[in-house]
């Protein structure tokens, strides 16, 4: 099969997906799914670029059960179809697609299908709100002997204004790290 | 906290922090730990994660694959059994050593108490091999948390552990918080080593080196992350967790790293409320997932803290103190 087959394939079963969404998801999931988006949206960024972002990859998890556009960047390659809308299209799909019965059933069982519910979403937003306000930290406050510890006391300090480009650092203090381990 | 009978009758120096039943600990001896409930902090991260109610499956392909048991006894050492005992005169010529050379028994009990005993612990909270029954502990992450039971997960986990340790580490004299540090990935990095040979059969030696550098990878970088984690706030020490513990899984659940997070910082505070010799004698125990752990007020610290060092005073104090029970870590901290 083609991409471009996959592509029209794609755009026939979205509207069949429509209909299929709105037996399958009620509106209840979708407005929690909304309400845990935005809770996602006040999660903190990442200081440093990673391979994959956590809170970018949950927005472009979340927003699809929410119903929502997947913002910008998605719309330039609004044409193209993507892996994830390919597996997410084979995921919710009993329809033969084009494809063997048996390979489909095969890329059924190796692929993950959540079954999302009001009460589930609501402990995922509830959970996410307990770590961006830092419950753990303050309640577990292991105060300066931890976060100053006696050995090196500067060591997350260091790691910190590294992260954040403070440029603090000289050749200096690189050759005293070396040579000291602190 | 070692009974008192079992410093007196004294094994091996180096050895004695091995009989690991025989001693009591602050997650199990206090009382505090499970005294004090206070809303919903009171739930442990067992039944945090238990009580998630989405249901996501198959979690992913590679979920089951249990490590195969060595066909030959994974070769251990004898000195690290429970039930080993030193003969007598090899215990009286390490004292007499020991006396006659001055040795600093802090430096010298890292290599017995990082490496040994410390990676012991580390090492059993999620191992894990076919056809046998998962330890408690090793419920918490693979049936709790959905891990996929593999070889690699299980070092992510005792990755983990270590990473709690060294920041406990970090709050010793330098001098000896590193050698700690030192002995410690020096044994991981041995077991490891062990392990790809004789439980997971990697033949060829320079197959074996390339997975060894992509643990040495996989270790730093988690204790980058963590140590961020761990100075800033929850969401990036839980997006620190997600990327390493979880492996970066699309499909998380929140609530899974709602518990792991909780789980992290209590272990960290019961840490923080040790003092330097206490923890640098192996006087710690990680306070299992189905725990919960409770602050302590003010005066419990206190009281806690006058038990500590009125326990070291006299031990200090004590003319018969064998020369490998000397310490000049400080209790008081």
């Amino acid at each position: 099969m083609t991409c471009n087959d996959l592509n029209t394939e794609f755009k026939v079963t979205q509207c069949r997906l429509n209909i299929f969404e709105g037996r399958m998801s009620s509106q209840g999931v979708r407005e929690a799914a909304k309400s845990l988006v935005k809770a996602l949206e006040r999660f903190p960024n990442e200081r440093i670029k990673h391979l994959v972002s956590f809170k970018q990859s949950q927005m472009e998890r979340f927003n699809r059960v929410a119903g929502l556009q997947i913002g910008q960047s998605k719309d330039a390659s609004d044409s193209k179809v993507s892996l994830d809308d390919i597996k997410d299209i084979i995921n919710r799909t009993s329809a033969p697609l084009g494809l063997q019965k048996n390979l489909l059933k095969k890329m059924q069982s190796a692929m993950v299908n959540e079954d999302l519910t009001e009460q589930s979403i609501k402990e995922q937003i509830s959970a996410l709100n307990t770590l961006t306000t830092d419950k753990y930290k303050q309640y577990y406050d292991v105060s300066d002997k931890l976060y100053k510890p006696q050995g090196n006391p500067q060591y997350y300090k260091r790691i910190l204004d590294e992260i954040e480009g403070k440029k603090k650092e000289t050749f200096m203090t690189a050759l005293r790290t070396v040579i000291l381990g602190k | 906290m070692f009974p008192r009978g079992a410093l007196q009758g004294g094994t091996f120096p180096t050895l004695r922090i091995l009989p690991i039943c025989s001693r009591a600990y602050l997650s199990q001896s206090n009382v505090f730990y499970n005294q004090l409930t206070r809303g919903d902090l009171a739930a442990s991260p067992e039944n945090i994660a238990k009580d998630s109610h989405l249901q996501s499956r198959p979690l992913d392909v590679s979920h089951y694959a249990p490590v195969k048991p060595a066909k030959k006894k994974v070769s251990e050492s004898k000195y690290e059994s429970t039930t080993y005992e030193l003969p007598k005169w090899k215990e009286a010529l390490g004292e007499l050593v020991i006396r006659t050379f001055n040795l600093d028994m802090d430096k010298v009990r890292a290599g017995s108490v990082a490496g040994s005993y410390y990676y012991n612990m580390c090492k059993e909270q999620a191992l894990q091999y076919e056809n046998k029954e998962l330890s408690d502990t090793a419920k918490f992450f693979y049936e709790d948390l959905k891990l996929p039971r593999t070889f690699s997960q299980w070092f992510q986990v005792t990755i983990l552990h270590e990473w709690m340790l060294f920041v406990r580490m970090r709050a010793m004299p330098f001098k000896y918080g590193r050698n700690y540090q030192q002995k410690l990935v020096d044994r991981t990095f041995s077991d490891i080593e062990m392990r790809l040979f004789e439980e997971m059969n990697v033949n060829s030696g320079r197959i074996a080196d390339q997975y060894l550098k992509d643990f040495n990878s996989q270790l730093r970088g988690a204790i980058f992350a963590y140590d961020e984690g761990f100075y800033t706030d929850d969401a990036t020490l839980a997006t620190a967790v997600w990327r390493n513990l979880f492996g970066g899984r699309k499909n998380i659940d929140f609530v899974h790293l709602e518990a792991v997070v909780r789980y992290i910082r209590s272990q960290l505070y019961v840490l923080s409320m040790l003092s330097d010799r206490e923890f640098a004698l192996g006087n710690f125990k990680f306070v299992p997932a189905n725990e919960s752990v409770s602050v302590l007020t003010k005066e419990q610290e206190k009281e806690l803290k006058k038990k500590v060092i009125e326990k070291y005073e006299a031990m200090d104090k004590n003319k018969d103190l064998l020369p490998s029970d000397r310490s000049k870590l400080s209790y008081t901290n």
